[in-house]
């Protein structure tokens, strides 16, 4: 039960040679090959978007199970209490959007004579979107400071008192993420189509990040497994994390179709340009985005013995994690950096670069304390847990 | 009432249910059914028993209602009745995505219940007595497959004993 994950030397430093050598090919690529500054920007932003949604997705999966009393997870539930781990991070990173605020976002210049972007200047204008960032982001370090605070009260004591605890700090977590995570995704990716908005596209995102967080939840069991640790997890907790990448997998389709479709019908100009750019410019990955996120996990994780088979269900996640971030290529990328955008060298060493940082905060954090936390209440059911 | 061929176990409980399930089956004696009140979870897998094939249905269902919606939206719209409806071309995929959508899973829903009640021979008519009317509300019974003497009593009492039952005959 005290099996705790050991964060070897040699994994440190190949994480951390990767990293290095990504950082210098970017740097070089950003030197020799001006990219221009837009699309670096845009690609900090895409992936301080990805790695933030990873985290905070973590977050919202131990919310919800710690409030609805959930037992099956207690087992898993140290691989999302690490990933949080990366919020305080990808707060640094976001404020270094200060600097290419006037490459990604139109509606900083004040010099633009446009109707439809001055009647929204009381939201979108720099001191407060400033503001903004440091309120969401006070909260959800607050918030899941606190939920890890308690999971490691719970490995030292046994008083139910820290679980009921728990809950409220998940209640005040989710009600908090909810209203943040629609409105940071209107601040940072739908208004870099400044004249164009969607009702629907705040709760579109958090659908997408939720699925990238169970999709690296499950690549993690997996990594973890390989290596011998988690031998209390069992295939019938595997099965339930292909079962929920399956089921979100198919509500994201679905957010993602009644936003397009309702585009689609009402065929408004203002409505339609976010749609039209995608299309006409990137038909290719517009499709692909689809494919690779309804598809895949729909056929792939159907049946029965499919959820039940570790690798398998390992691929699909690995799959859907690169699709997601495709996705918010598609909302960023054509608005950030412009007609022009494609995927190069450059964007992927760039998320290779954030990946390891991303993974190397995530296994230290992980390799701090045990991976069972040992006194929650619901140890035993997940123990015995049958899907 | 009780067929007396069979040895009956009562349960008060599903945990010595499923112990006592595992237990006979490691001695070999034949099951012949399992009442309870309510699924319990993991007998399926301690009586060995087979996967349901209620999903294939299901699947094979859908399909064809997808293909069934999809069709006669496509038909009706281009062929039979085509409208011009906001400037939209006769044959647009999006529209047809809701009514293909519903109806798979009409037809997957409805299939299903329908393959369920064949399966296992439900029809308005039926009628039945229970082997005891407390297996509908809090106990639980095992019939051991095996001849109403004697022997086979005390054999199963013994492979038993230490598990909580209320009554063997």
């Amino acid at each position: 039960m005290d099996e705790q994950f050991d964060f070897k030397t040699r994994y440190r430093n190949i994480l951390l040679i990767v990293l290095g050598a990504c950082f210098f090919i970017s740097l070089g690529i950003i030197l020799i090959a001006k990219p221009g500054a837009s699309r670096i920007w845009a690609n900090v932003l895409l992936n301080n978007q990805y790695f933030l949604g990873l985290s905070l997705g973590a977050g919202f999966f131990l919310a919800i199970h710690r409030l609805a009393l959930s037992g099956w997870h207690t087992l898993i539930q140290r691989i999302p209490d690490a990933m949080t781990t990366f919020i305080p991070v990808a707060f640094i990173l976001m404020l270094l959007i200060y600097f290419g605020m006037h490459h990604l976002y139109i509606w900083t210049d004040n010099t633009l004579a446009d109707a439809v972007i001055e009647g929204k200047k009381g939201w979108l204008n720099i001191p407060f979107f400033f503001t903004r960032i440091v309120l969401y982001f006070i909260g959800w370090i607050a918030f899941s400071w606190l939920m890890r605070q308690n999971y490691s009260s719970l490995m030292t004591s046994s008083d139910i008192k820290y679980y009921n605890r728990g809950r409220m700090f998940a209640g005040l977590f989710l009600a908090f993420y909810a209203i943040t995570v629609s409105a940071s995704s209107w601040d940072w990716i739908m208004s870099l189509d400044a004249r164009w908005y969607s009702t629907l596209f705040g709760w579109y995102v958090l659908i997408g990040m939720f699925v990238t967080s169970l999709a690296f939840i499950t690549l993690m069991i997996w990594f973890l497994k390989r290596l011998g640790y988690l031998k209390f997890v069992r295939i019938d907790h595997v099965h339930d994390m292909a079962i929920y990448m399956f089921a979100f997998s198919i509500f994201w389709t679905y957010q993602w179709f009644a936003q397009y479709e309702l585009i689609w019908y009402g065929h408004l100009p203002e409505e339609t340009s976010y749609y039209i750019t995608r299309v006409h410019h990137f038909n290719v990955i517009f499709f692909i985005n689809l494919g690779v996120n309804f598809l895949v996990p729909f056929f792939g994780l159907i049946t029965y013995n499919s959820k039940r088979n570790l690798n398998w269900v390992a691929l699909i996640a690995a799959i859907l994690l690169v699709g997601h971030w495709l996705d918010y290529w598609l909302m960023i990328m054509p608005a950030g950096a412009g007609e022009k955008a494609t995927i190069g060298v450059f964007e992927i060493c760039m998320t290779i670069m954030y990946a390891c940082l991303f993974l190397f905060i995530v296994l230290k954090s992980l390799s701090a304390r045990p991976l069972v936390v040992k006194n929650d209440p619901f140890i035993k059911e997940s123990l015995n847990y049958e899907s | 009432m009780s067929d007396t061929s069979y040895i009956t176990i009562s349960f008060e409980d599903e945990i010595p249910l499923l112990q006592a399930v595992r237990k006979l089956r490691e001695n070999k004696e034949i099951i012949k059914d399992v009442l309870s009140p309510f699924p319990v979870h993991g007998l399926d897998e301690a009586l060995s028993m087979k996967r349901t094939r209620i999903p294939v249905v299901g699947f094979i269902f859908g399909a064809l209602g997808a293909v069934l919606a999809f069709g006669f939206q496509a038909w009706v719209f281009t062929v039979s009745y085509p409208l011009i409806i906001g400037g939209k071309p006769f044959f647009s995929v999006p529209t047809f995505v809701p009514i293909t959508f519903e109806v798979t899973v009409l037809f997957a829903g409805l299939s299903m219940v329908a393959a369920l009640l064949i399966r296992s021979r439900l029809k308005p008519e039926i009628t039945f007595t229970p082997l005891d009317v407390r297996i509908t509300d809090d106990r639980f019974v095992i019939l051991v497959d095996t001849p109403d003497n004697d022997a086979s009593l005390e054999r199963v009492k013994s492979i038993l004993s230490g598990i909580q039952t209320v009554e063997i005959k």
